[in-house]
């Protein structure tokens, strides 16, 4: 336990400090962390998954506070609850199946349980099915019982049986464990393999003599188009330097040493250049669950450019990004402003800026944001590593992924849920 | 002679219906009397549907509430006197009325069930269907699964084709017939303890109704910012509960209220606002798109949602939602989810006419031609979010949902 408090204030400290970049790098390293959580956490006898999903939940919430802004950590935390509730599910359906066999082979058992498992194991399928998935018109009238009732029938069905059973208990809770740690690492080499299964389908979208325009640098874009020009499709590049950063220049020199035809343009000729463009392709930051983009400055100016012009805006994603949350105010509450000095050379413009000189506070204000908000309706297509989507298509991928009880994490102080 | 759209031939036989009826003058002034010649459906011209949320949310004077509630009672012979009334809108409760003559002869007609239910104002019209076929359960004399669903599929055929403007009823209608068709088939061998099930699960849905609109509230809290300029048209109980609610956790909001000719339900809703302390302002229809820059958020309710994600609500809804697509403003719509309907209108006059008598205060010239429709559909395009009880929901969502439901 001391073990993983440790790492676990390490990765806030990081978090807070902003020291990782990239959202794939702090959903794998997430990843990670949960993983030990998990498998540092105790067990009980009974409701082992409801003990599992309130360590993890402890620690997301606080990982999550750190760094409200990244939201791959929320992301990569709700899946992992995700994955501890549908590992419970199978695992409980896998054994109300051998209960049911063992209650018929033992002819001096008491009749009523056995017609109870039967009964009992469809009701509970049902029940659990439901709670996983969002609620529905369906389970409007339906009775659902809490996600806590499930694995409450199945243990105390377990204790009424004898002590064969509490063997295969304690058994169990060892495989509920290693089942989702196994499932977890499934999830960390999903995100640090979804480059490779984006790059797949490049050659799909990229067609020969096709001009591609982009805006700052995204390593999903880069294997994007190496994968591209692997099979032989010859097309340019147009990169837009994404100002202040200027990474767009690092983008532009990576690509010429692939062996790619490359233009570099500034961010305000971008609706000068873009009738010449075939296909606008960027990654993004997160994509919301309205479909709506949360993606480096200066996008937003691209995608209505490409919409004036009728070229597809096409944004490249790992599954990791995608967050089961609707922006309600994403210009404001999903961005963070960062340092002036990368738009201004303090030793010029200190006397602007200094608070300590002259009277007063500073009329010189300096704002720069990290990301802008697309709206759904300017994208034309989401590529994951789940395939090609469209942006109304993400509510589905949202209901494979996450399940509806884990969407708000933060501890209400005054209604306990 | 007059371009029209396709659907122009349903309006001519709309037109020369009424035509049969009185002139328009007097159809605008007092009850209609045809309601007595036609027992199975009195409301083939006006919508009970909207008559109650008139009766229910619209100013209403006292002696006008008074003949309404004293014609509830009276028996359908009676009906020839209701003309007397000075009131402008017709009374719904004659329609109950005839609906008892169509009765086969039991001493229990789920219609008037339906309608002491639909009176109390907290109500949703489906929870109100849903309670009427719970009592139809309850005083069945069926035996088998078999039978009762029989009696229920005609009590909810009856309910439907009673007021078959009313796309809620129908959606809670055809719920409840899934949802017994569905149940009836599992587990319960007991014919006795599956009925009991059945009227408990009815019961329970009533306090759906109330939950629904409290997860509602709850979903839209964060859609509704400090300092923000709330539009909202028509008297929707749901979008009332969100407002309460944000009121109640002290987030500073203004709300521009329409007037909602000729129910006058912005009146009424801006009387329930200032109850509250929210600063209100009223505007009248035409209004609209001068103040649509102040304004920050739309907010509507929907009388039903159908199947392309689209809503039907309250003439001036579609409207309001262009205006507001033209100039950028987020249109959220907060619908409980037995609202969804498995309508697909493609065009305004794709469904069932729901006309509401409208009274301009002067007499009209019997040549002149009145548009009586109550409500209009709004295409999905227009929409942005769906806060629903199901979840905040985009309108591509809903056919998906619907799917899952009917498959």
């Amino acid at each position: 336990m001391p073990d993983t408090q440790a790492l676990v204030n390490d990765f806030l400290n990081k978090l807070k400090k902003r020291k990782i970049e990239g959202s794939q790098a702090t959903a794998k390293q997430t990843a990670e962390l949960l993983r030990s959580v998990i498998s540092q956490t105790r067990m009980p006898y009974t409701n082992q998954a409801a003990a599992l999903i309130h360590s993890v939940k402890a620690v997301g919430e606080r990982l999550i506070a750190a760094n409200p802004v990244e939201l791959a950590v929320g992301n990569v935390v709700r899946r992992v609850l995700h994955i501890i509730r549908e590992e419970d599910l199978s695992l409980t359906t896998a054994a109300m199946a051998g209960l049911n066999l063992s209650a018929e082979s033992d002819d001096e058992d008491d009749t009523d349980r056995d017609n109870h498992p039967a009964l009992s194991a469809a009701a509970i399928a049902a029940a659990s099915r439901s709670t996983l998935r969002p609620p529905s018109l369906q389970t409007l009238l339906e009775d659902v019982p809490d996600s806590a009732a499930v694995p409450h029938t199945s243990s105390s069905g377990g204790d009424s049986e004898g002590k064969s059973k509490s063997a295969d208990k304690s058994s169990r809770s060892r495989k509920l464990k290693h089942d989702v740690i196994e499932a977890v690492n499934e999830l960390i080499q999903d995100i640090s393999t979804c480059h490779e299964l984006i790059a797949e389908q490049a050659v799909e979208h990229i067609h020969q003599k096709e001009v591609i325009l982009t805006l700052g640098s995204s390593r999903t874009v880069l294997e994007f188009l190496c994968a591209a020009k692997e099979k032989k499709r010859s097309f340019r590049v147009f990169v837009a330097e994404g100002a202040p950063r200027y990474q767009g220049h690092l983008l532009a020199k990576e690509l010429v040493t692939r062996g790619l035809q490359t233009t570099l343009i500034t961010d305000s000729a971008v609706f000068a250049m873009i009738s010449r463009v075939n296909m606008v392709i960027v990654g993004a930051h997160a994509v919301m669950a309205n479909g709506g983009v949360i993606a480096p400055v200066g996008l937003n100016m691209v995608a209505l450019a490409a919409q004036k012009h009728a070229v597809p805006f096409v944004v490249l994603a790992g599954s990791h990004k995608l967050c089961p949350l609707y922006p309600h105010h994403p210009e404001v509450l999903l961005n963070e402003l960062r340092s002036p000095s990368e738009l201004l050379d303090f030793g010029e413009f200190s006397d602007c800026l200094d608070f300590g000189s002259g009277i007063g506070a500073p009329l010189l204000h300096v704002v720069n944001p990290t990301f802008d908000y697309v709206p759904p309706k300017l994208v034309s297509l989401f590529i994951t590593d789940t395939g090609g989507h469209n942006p109304s298509y993400m509510y589905r991928l949202i209901a494979d992924y996450y399940s509806a009880d884990d969407l708000v994490l933060e501890r209400r102080t005054a209604s306990g849920n | 002679m007059w371009w029209r759209s396709a659907s122009f031939i349903l309006d001519r036989q709309q037109h020369q219906n009424r035509t049969v009826a009185p002139s328009p003058e007097s159809f605008l002034l007092s009850s209609p009397p045809p309601m007595a010649d036609s027992p199975l459906n009195p409301k083939s011209n006006i919508s009970a549907y909207y008559q109650t949320r008139a009766a229910h949310h619209a100013v209403v004077t006292s002696d006008w509430l008074a003949q309404a509630q004293a014609a509830v009672g009276r028996h359908s012979d009676d009906d020839g006197s209701l003309g007397d009334d000075k009131g402008a809108a017709p009374i719904g409760g004659g329609g109950g009325g005839g609906g008892e003559e169509e009765g086969s002869g039991k001493a229990f007609s789920v219609i008037d069930e339906f309608n002491s239910w639909r009176k109390q104002p907290a109500l949703a019209e489906a929870v109100a269907a849903i309670r009427a076929l719970a009592a139809v359960i309850r005083t069945s004399e069926a035996t088998t699964m078999m039978e009762l669903e029989i009696e229920l599929k005609k009590a909810s055929d009856s309910l439907k084709s009673w007021d078959t403007t009313s796309i809620s009823l129908t959606a809670g209608c055809d719920l409840f017939m899934l949802y017994v068709t569905r149940t009836s088939a599992l587990e319960y061998e007991d014919f006795n303890s599956a009925k009991s099930r059945l009227i408990e699960r009815a019961e329970k849905f009533g306090e759906i109704s109330c939950k629904a609109r409290r997860i509602i509230a709850m979903l839209s809290q964060d859609f509704i910012f400090d300092g923000c300029t709330i539009l909202v048209h028509g008297f929707s109980r749901v979008v009332l509960e969100v407002l309460k609610t944000a009121a109640e956790n002290k987030k500073h909001f203004r709300v521009l209220c329409t007037e909602g000719r000729p129910d006058r339900t912005g009146l009424r809703f801006s009387n329930e606002l200032a109850k509250l302390d929210v600063p209100v302002k009223l505007l009248i229809d035409s209004a609209v798109a001068y103040t649509m820059d102040e304004v920050d958020v739309v907010h509507f309710g929907a009388d039903g949602v159908v199947e392309s994600g689209g809503i039907i609500n309250m003439m001036g809804t579609f409207q309001i939602a262009l205006v507001a697509h033209s100039m950028n403003k987020p249109v959220y719509v907060a619908a409980e989810s037995y609202k969804f309907a498995r309508h697909y209108p493609l065009d305004q006059k794709d469904m069932s006419p729901a006309r509401r008598p409208i009274d301009f205060g002067v007499p009209i010239p019997s040549k002149v031609e009145v548009e009586t429709s109550a409500r209009d559909y709004t295409p999905p395009q227009y929409l942005t979010l769906l806060f629903t009880d199901l979840g905040v929901l985009t309108p591509s969502v809903i056919s998906d949902e619907l799917i899952q439901l009917y498959l």
